[in-house]
């Protein structure tokens, strides 16, 4: 009797998957397959590979993704020892400023260091690695630090009463302690490089391009949709195995939106400097950025402002911020609509009584690494065809930010699902409570401050989101992000400094969201 | 080889937990500090190790002053209260850590882990992950880890509630081990609440009361027997029926 319900209950559970399943589908897995069986031709699958510009493409990816990721982790992970074993002035403001540079519009962030950098430095290499490695800290921070807060003091004490020196402690306790953890931030933190765009886009300039800068080149500039395809379908299948192989040989941990209470411990003076050059290093590109905004050339002038909102004409710049914060606003709302439900409604399905799927969890990590382009593209090529001539209808984008967002919501809400005690659940329901009623009274109370966190992280992405939408934007219905790249891609004075007060309000805008719901202990 | 804290305070702001604090522990022996929650026990057995920095006051370990001597570099061993074992690593492992951090000769190692594993019994655990061990089994390779890095017969053995959670059986395997230590010349200083534990002890320290403005006093030492007829010591008054005084 017991096995009978509990087997249908895990089935109830599973089937609440579906609508994440649906979404994964329509998004992804349809117009992949669509993508690869229809506009190939079978001389790209090797020929492609044979152009110099492909290869140049493919050997800057990886390069550039490794040496990003090498640089974020060693950062990231020293960083992530002092916010979590340390209590100092300004920890939470720099927690703070690290998470938000996570959930930045890329094309924002690439603004930022077009502003702190010099002249020399916009379209270099050191550049984009600078880049990569303020946007993905977070990563490991998030990964590492809740594996690294749960280290007892006295287990590093021991260590040191072992006669082990600080180095030795961190080397044969701490590392080994927080290894899966790391790998786990190393390997998405590559994913993200490798995958990255709207950073390439602004920081790359014409001479420095990724796989995805080559497929939009191809596709949009070249009208190569077939090479595009080959290029797209070819790095989603190196990222999909890559991260399977990976998947089976560690556990694979999630970020979680938690970094928890640190010991009472002060820190010394080279920590300190550590930290403080770290707090400059996350201030600097963005109050470069609002110092940008108020400038065009050499001088101090409100021109970009103006004509970003509209107060000031100039030829060439027809801008409607207005349009674009509204159709930005809309679909971050329709979006997070869609990720909320079917995300909790995942994360359930996920846990099933309390118990995690591992292996299922761990590809809730996945779309986090699978590039917006190749699906922008692929919606762009499936959805073309009666009856589904979707692609110039405009809920096709908030749909496809649902589904980026949504990993978000499953991250938010599957440490807090988890980690309900399947007796609480027993006791309201021997005191007469339905599972509808359970469901209500007792787990969302406890669901409230994921929920909060998952729209706030849904709507920020759905706000920056740009690699898809370069694709699927009409003219008349245009993001703030791609507003914000069109501007960098226009020669002045004030397209740029224009450029930069987009790329500003975009980043208050995301700041506030974030911030509102994270300066909050979790649960 | 002694052991001599002199006039050491410490303080969480404004609640004093040890105040001006001297002491002269007997070495070769086994000392007992008691007290209630609270009134610094475990605070003295962290300044010793140099976990903690007293705000004022010395520690001297044989005529040396060890008050700024690194943790590592100190002749301490120490067992903390919550039996802090390496997860990630199997009991041997753990066993031969500090010989490992000390970089001594793989086949010493070797030699000496298994001679410790002998002698807590646990020889046939040596390959078992910790995590699977039994709360007197995790004591034992706590103290087996402790004794591989320093049986020179010249170190202070610090333990912090060595005897919370076990069975009886284990209470006597660690005895045992604690008496054998003491028999080879080191030191052992011991938190306990068991009067079983306490009344064995060659010397007691009897803290109190509580920390704050009145605490961080010693207010019974000496001998069980000396400790049992001080008045004002709530660890003499129980344990007086005890010695059958």
């Amino acid at each position: 009797m017991v096995s009978h319900s509990s087997s249908v209950t895990a089935r109830n559970y599973r089937l609440l998957a579906i609508p994440a399943a649906i979404l994964v589908l329509v998004t992804a897995i349809i117009p992949l397959v669509v993508l690869s069986t229809t506009v190939v031709r079978s001389s790209d699958i090797i020929s492609i590979w044979q152009n110099s510009a492909v290869q140049k493409a493919l050997v800057f990816s990886v390069w550039q993704a490794l040496v990003s990721t090498i640089f974020t982790i060693l950062i990231g992970l020293i960083a992530t020892w002092y916010l979590t074993r340390y209590q100092f002035r300004g920890r939470q403001a720099l927690i703070a400023l690290i998470t938000v540079s996570f959930v930045l519009p890329t094309v924002a962030v690439g603004a930022s260091f077009i502003a702190v950098l010099p002249t020399w430095l916009h379209h270099s290499t050191f550049a984009i690695v600078v880049a990569h490695v303020f946007f993905n800290i977070s990563i490991v921070v998030r990964t590492v630090g809740p594996r690294w807060n749960s280290i007892d003091e006295d287990l590093v004490n021991c260590a040191h009463t072992l006669g082990a020196t600080s180095l030795q402690t961190w080397r044969y306790v701490i590392l080994p302690l927080g290894k899966s953890a790391i790998y786990s931030s190393a390997a998405l933190t590559f994913f993200m490089c490798f995958t990255s765009y709207g950073i390439i886009t602004i920081l790359g300039g014409p001479g420095l391009a990724t796989l995805d800068i080559e497929i939009y080149r191809r596709a949009v500039q070249l009208g190569d949709l077939s090479g595009a395809t080959v290029l797209a379908v070819a790095q989603m299948l190196f990222i999909t195995i890559a991260f399977l192989i990976w998947s089976r040989s560690r556990s694979v941990e999630l970020m979680t939106f938690r970094v928890a209470a640190v010991s009472q411990r002060r820190l010394a003076i080279v920590p300190k400097l550590f930290v403080g050059a770290l707090s400059i290093f996350f201030l600097a590109p963005l109050l470069a950025l609002s110092i940008a905004s108020f400038r065009s050339g050499q001088n101090w002038s409100l021109s970009g402002w103006k004509v970003l909102l509209g107060i000031q004409n100039q030829r060439g710049l027809e801008l409607d911020i207005w349009q674009a914060l509204q159709t930005s606003g809309k679909y971050a709302l329709i979006a997070s609509c869609i990720a909320l439900p079917t995300g909790i409604a995942a994360t359930y399905a996920l846990t099933k009584n309390g118990s995690t799927n591992s292996r299922w969890s761990s590809l809730a990590i996945l779309p986090l690494s699978i590039s917006p382009v190749v699906v922008g593209l692929a919606i762009l090529v499936t959805y073309d065809f009666a009856p589904f001539e979707f692609r110039s209808s405009w809920f096709l984008i908030p749909v496809v930010h649902a589904a980026i967002a949504m990993p978000f919501v499953i991250r938010a809400a599957l440490p807090v699902v988890q980690g309900i005690p399947p007796e609480l659940r027993s006791a309201a329901a021997t005191l007469g409570a339905s599972p509808w009623k359970r469901f209500c009274l007792v787990e969302m109370p406890l669901l409230r401050p994921a929920i909060t966190t998952g729209v706030a992280f849904s709507v920020a992405i759905s706000l920056g989101e740009f690699g898809a939408n370069s694709f699927l934007t009409r003219r008349e219905s245009q993001t703030l992000p791609i507003i914000i790249a069109d501007l960098f891609g226009k020669a002045g004075a004030i397209p740029r400094a224009s450029g930069m007060a987009a790329s500003l309000l975009l980043v208050i805008v995301t700041a506030i969201i974030v911030l509102s719901v994270d300066r909050k202990p979790r649960v | 080889m002694s052991l001599v804290i002199d006039n050491i305070s410490f303080s969480y702001g404004d609640r004093n937990i040890l105040r001006c604090f001297t002491l002269q522990v007997p070495t070769g022996s086994t000392t007992a500090v008691v007290g209630p929650s609270g009134s610094g026990k475990s605070t003295l057995l962290r300044i010793i190790a140099g976990l903690l920095t007293p705000t004022t006051g010395t520690i001297i370990l044989n005529s040396q002053d060890i008050s700024h001597v690194p943790t590592h570099l100190r002749s301490v061993g120490m067992v903390f209260q919550d039996n802090q074992l390496f997860p990630h690593l199997n009991v041997y492992d753990n066993v031969a850590f500090g010989l490992r951090m000390a970089k001594v000769d793989k086949r010493v190692i070797a030699e000496r882990c298994q001679g410790l594993l002998d002698l807590v019994g646990l020889t046939e655990a040596a390959k078992q992950s910790v995590s699977t061990l039994s709360g007197g089994e995790a004591q034992r390779v706590k103290l087996a880890s402790e004794l591989a890095k320093r049986s020179t017969g010249h170190t202070i053995y610090l333990l912090d509630e060595p005897t919370t959670g076990l069975h009886f059986e284990d209470v006597r395997r660690l005895l045992t081990v604690l008496s054998r230590l003491v028999d080879q010349g080191n030191t052992v200083l011991v938190i306990e609440h068991s009067l079983d534990v306490i009344k064995t002890a060659d010397w007691i320290i009897d803290l109190g009361p509580e920390g704050g403005s009145g605490g961080g006093l010693i207010v019974a030492e000496g001998a069980p027997e000396v400790v049992a007829k001080t008045k004002g010591s709530y660890t003499g008054h129980y344990l007086k029926p005890m010695l059958g005084i």
